[in-house]
């Protein structure tokens, strides 16, 4: 891949977005020069494409045009004055005058009213350089202002500094909408408005308030939109126009936005989302946008550090020192304990590049089949259930198809606050008009945000999906609406005669499962008629789905549910699991799962291992290897000794903490590569110092199959890509591993991989993303899967019967806990904690319904102990309706909350996901933090403790 | 490596695939799960466990068990 490195522009700006999918061209004159361009575009963005750019502030291409600022007036022949050429479409044999007297008189003018009511203050003005009003002032030929500045004006307008990561500073405001029309159209928030009128109109958030206060997510649209300095960056205030910039990918969710790092050297000045980019086209969110800065924290650790046992001091060592320490600690571990005594753990944070590597040190120079990745506990589902039906462990489409789709059925996800760039492609659709299905415990955003509202809105008990799943299918089939040409075509004849015997079973009905799911068997069953009824239904699926004892039936009956609707194979359509982190897709496509290799292939195929077996030079274990929660079990009994992590905290985020503390307790050899000192590595005898995805080239591949480069913009803090790491770590193991530059990695993937076949980092850099599987067949990637056949050949229905969970309520658990996350913070926290986003959600919470709380004596802000059989913690109460009367929630973005000390050790029957969604709890008042809240700390005192030692002067000497 | 996590892990299993009348076919399946996904160490516990008598296996697990063969490598 080449670096990239672009000198510092404003991406380019038609004017006007391009028109609906239309082959028909037409042809116009535009100052004498005849134009052929595409039907429905207006006559702004004819001449933009024709290289005549046409002054304007009100007009941007990433939105509708509105016709306020009357800067982009022309003269069209046949027309009345002057009309405005952002609202006037181009039309056949149409001859446009776009420079004249009268036409720059009139912009004169109008610019000049402009900037009687503007701040002449351009040479300290943090957009000096980049300003749209700026550049207009001078295209116009701005020479004088004959009002004068005394009149009166918006100079004095307070700056609203409240949000952390820009600023509002009204007295630069032109009131041209665009913040408030990018806030509606492209983020679908609504936050802002326009108050008052005439003279008094203002921006305005929700009602006058702060931003920080206001319905806001600080998504950074309304800073793009801006063409003044009116909404600015801060570290754009702070820092100065970037003078390069490079494409990279975001390291947060599985949406994969692409960003240009704008940079001053090495350091980001902004990120700023890219137009170009396949996955958002150039919309992202508060945590892409704006929280970067943990990569250059104080916290983070850029020294290899060394210890013998985790009650000791850490001590800096070489990375020579610390590769041959922890080479030595493998080796003399597997001499003594056997060979299966290791293993490791791939990170979905980190590249395709970095995560390959990892499992072929395992399986290359450990020995064995003991990888496994933190896609365990998240989707291994999707992966077992669509390789079963489908025939592909990954989702069937485009994020883009959902442009197409006439209903969306939402299954527990959370794509406002978990996926939020999709979610607002999502939400232009349903305002356009597409149906929307939410089947979910808690009535998240979606179910009624402005200008959107859920036709059904199924509240369902936590634990119940497969039966409300089974009811909807059941009611299509019993009622004769299932695709039968499609069937009959596409799926296998056998499965789906056993499977429809299966759902017309009335066990399966709405009314049978109506007393177990909670949900009213009507609704179930007008839901299933509206997804039956559509020419294109797509279904959205995340965590919700997958982290549950059933979490690979429930995905399962969904393929079924697609399939008998005949819902898959084109655009609009599909089944699409939301992937929690950036990389998640491709960990698990980089074969990090124990029982397979990259591409999906069980170790046991004696033709795969044989190819990998030529390619890597070594003998490859035909059997499967330990999982995460098998290692954690064998490491408790003594059977499992050393465990190398990349980038993954399982001390925090995997469930059932006493057990997981237990077992890194129980190693004898850690080794932890990280940004940070995690709550795993506090458990570690070995650091890694990593690098963060602004240090590092490699690709990161996100919920549509989407491969997209990611690109070094600082040199490694510690001085080693992570690929390098692991690299050397072989080395050190005696296994030769000696890549260069990481395109031989994905040169060596391509090889050995047919859905990688074509891909390559020459062909990254010319089409900028590439969704596998990218073969001859198809050379460019493929957007849709499944189109005309299943990967498998004919689709695999499959019976899903309904198994409850064990994680039952009882007298003494009477409440369920479910837990999920929230927009400003990621996952574990390493990173959106290291960042201002704590302005926005510094502590986990717990969410009860007034009904509970009242039974409980509970009060809004009250410190609340939530105890299961697996442990207690305690966690500040939050009042609300959003969840059940019976149901609790909470998220896991702080360590010290410890929500994963409640959840249990109960795991999907197929793939050992743990049951996060589901725990039986009680709770009650409490006045003091749980036990394990107060070791947790006391630990923690110790550890950093550990930590500042190796720190210290003294220590490095 | 704990044998009750194990059994139940193994209960499970035969509980989400057991439907239908051909007990064989689904006994067949929940083996199949278990040398696809358990490593060689888990099946040989499981196995000895039933053997042995020291486990108590839900009936279609116990059936799906005594399909498997004792894995001789990988141990």
């Amino acid at each position: 891949m080449s670096t990239a490195y672009e000198a510092y522009r404003r991406a380019t700006d038609l004017g006007t977005p391009a028109a609906a999918a239309s082959t028909r061209e037409i042809t116009l004159t535009i100052d004498g020069e005849e134009v052929t361009v595409p039907e429905g575009i207006t006559v702004l963005r004819a001449a933009a494409l024709n290289g005549v750019n046409i002054p304007r502030l009100c007009a941007t291409d990433s939105l509708e045009p509105f016709g306020s600022c009357r800067l982009c007036l022309v003269e069209i022949e046949g027309m009345k004055g002057l009309p405005a050429s952002c609202t006037t479409e181009a039309k056949q044999g149409m001859k446009v005058t776009t420079q004249n007297k009268k036409v720059a008189d009139t912009r004169r003018n109008v610019m000049e009213l402009y900037i009687s009511d503007h701040p002449l203050d351009c040479l300290t003005c943090p957009t000096n350089g980049d300003c749209e009003l700026q550049d207009m002032a001078g295209a116009v030929g701005l020479r004088e202002v004959r009002y004068g500045y005394a009149g009166e004006n918006h100079l004095d307008a307070k700056k609203d500094q409240s949000n952390p990561y820009f600023t509002f500073d009204p007295s630069k405001c032109i009131v041209c909408s665009r913040c408030v029309r990018a806030c509606e159209e492209v983020q679908g928030t609504f936050a802002l408005t326009i108050q008052g009128r005439g003279f008094e109109s203002k921006v305005s958030p929700s009602q006058n308030q702060p931003f920080l206060d206001s319905e806001c997510v600080s998504c950074g649209a309304c800073i793009q939109a801006c063409p003044t300095a009116t909404l600015t960056e801060n570290t754009l205030i702070e820092k100065g126009q970037p003078e390069h910039s490079v494409i990279t990918t975001c390291a947060y969710c599985g949406v994969g936005c692409s960003f240009r790092a704008e940079m001053k050297g090495q350091e980001v000045v902004r990120m700023m989302p890219n137009k170009d980019g396949h996955a958002n086209h150039g919309h992202s969110c508060v945590k892409g946008r704006f929280a970067f800065g943990y990569a250059t924290h104080k916290d983070r650790i850029t020294k290899p550090m060394i210890r013998e046992t985790i009650h000791e001091p850490w001590r800096e060592v070489s990375w020579d020192e610390a590769f041959t320490y922890a080479a030595n600690k493998i080796r003399s571990i597997q001499g003594k304990y056997g060979n299966g005594s290791v293993g490791g753990i791939t990170s979905s944070r980190c590249t395709n590049e970095d995560v390959y590597v990892v499992q072929k040190l395992v399986r290359a120079a450990f020995g064995n089949n003991n990888v496994d990745t933190c896609a365990r506990v998240c989707h291994s589902p999707t992966g077992f259930g669509l390789k079963a039906t489908l025939g592909e462990s990954a989702g069937t489409q485009s994020f883009d198809s959902v442009m197409k789709s006439d209903v969306v059925l939402v299954i527990g996800a959370n794509p406002t606050d978990a996926h939020p760039v999709f979610a607002s492609q999502m939400k232009r659709r349903l305002r356009e008009g597409a149906k929307l299905i939410v089947v979910d415990p808690r009535q998240i955003d979606l179910v009624r945000t402005p200008h959107v509202e859920a036709s059904y809105h199924l509240p369902l008990r936590p634990g119940t999906n497969v039966a409300i799943v089974n009811a909807l299918a059941h009611t299509i089939v019993s009622e004769g609406l299932e695709k039968t040409q499609f069937i009959e075509e596409r799926c296998d004849p056998a499965g789906y005669k056993a499977w429809r015997e299966f759902i017309l079973d009335p066990q399966n009905s709405p009314e049978h499962v109506a007393e177990e799911t909670g949900v009213d068997p009507q609704s179930v069953r007008a839901a299933a008629r509206l997804f039956a009824s559509v020419p294109n239904a797509a279904i959205y699926y995340g965590l919700g789905v997958t982290e549950h004892s059933q979490g690979s039936t429930t995905v399962v009956a969904i393929a079924n549910l697609a399939m008998c609707t005949g819902n898959i194979g084109r655009e609009g359509v599909g089944v699409n699991p939301l992937r929690g982190q950036n990389n998640v897709q491709g960990s698990c496509d980089m074969g990090s799962f124990p029982h397979e290799l990259p591409g999906y292939r069980h170790v046991s195929d004696d033709a795969t291992r044989a190819l990998f077996s030529r390619e890597w030079g070594v003998e490859l274990q035909p059997h499967p290897g330990m999982r995460i929660p098998n290692m954690f079990d064998a490491a408790v009994a003594g059977q499992f000794k050393a465990l190398y992590v990349q980038g993954e905290d399982v001390a925090q985020s995997d469930p059932d903490t006493h057990h997981v503390t237990a077992a890194l307790s129980a190693l004898e050899c850690m080794i932890v590569q990280d940004l940070f000192l995690n709550e795993t590595a506090k458990f570690a005898t070995v650091f890694f110092p990593g690098s963060s995805f602004l240090e590092k080239n490699g690709t990161f591949t996100n919920a549509e199959r989407r491969i997209s480069p990611v690109r070094k913009v600082m040199e490694p803090l510690a001085g080693l890509e992570d690929w390098e790491i692991t690299q050397r770590l072989a080395q050190a193991l005696g296994y030769p591993m000696n890549y260069s530059h990481p395109s031989e990695i994905m040169d060596e993937i391509a090889r050995l991989t047919p859905t990688f076949e074509g891909v390559s980092y020459e062909k990254l850099d010319k089409l900028g993303s590439i969704q596998w599987p990218c073969n001859a067949k198809a050379e460019n990637g493929t957007p849709t899967m499944h189109i005309g056949e299943f990967v498998r050949g004919k689709g695999l229905f499959r019976v899903t019967p309904y198994v409850p969970t064990d994680e039952v309520t009882t007298r003494m658990y009477p409440l369920l806990l479910t837990t999920g996350r929230i927009l400003s913070q990621y996952n574990v926290g390493a990173q959106t904690r290291r960042t201002a986003n704590l302005k926005w959600h510094d502590e986990d919470v717990l969410e009860i319904h007034p009904h509970d709380a009242e039974q409980r004596g509970i009060e809004e802000g009250d410190w609340v102990g939530l105890r299961s059989r697996a442990g207690e913690t305690v966690l500040r109460a939050v009042l609300t309706e959003r969840v059940q009367p019976g149901v609790v929630y909470t998220t896991f973005h702080h360590p010290e909350s410890g929500a994963n000390v409640v959840t249990t050790d109960n795991s999907d029957w197929a793939t050992n996901c743990p049951e996060y969604k589901v725990t039986a709890v009680q709770a009650h008042k409490v006045a003091k933090l749980s036990d394990w809240q107060q070791n947790f700390e006391k630990f923690t005192e110790e550890q950093i403790e550990h930590l500042n030692r190796a720190r210290s002067p003294e220590t490095v000497s | 490596m704990d044998i009750e996590k194990l059994v139940k892990m193994a209960n499970q299993i035969a509980a989400n695939c057991d439907y239908g009348a051909d007990k064989d076919k689904v006994a067949a399946v929940v083996a199949d799960h278990l040398t696809r996904f358990w490593t060689p160490a888990m099946r040989v516990a499981i196995i000895e466990g039933h053997r042995n008598q020291l486990i108590d296996l839900a009936p279609m697990a116990a059936r799906a068990v005594e399909r498997l063969e004792l894995p001789k490598s990988g141990l």
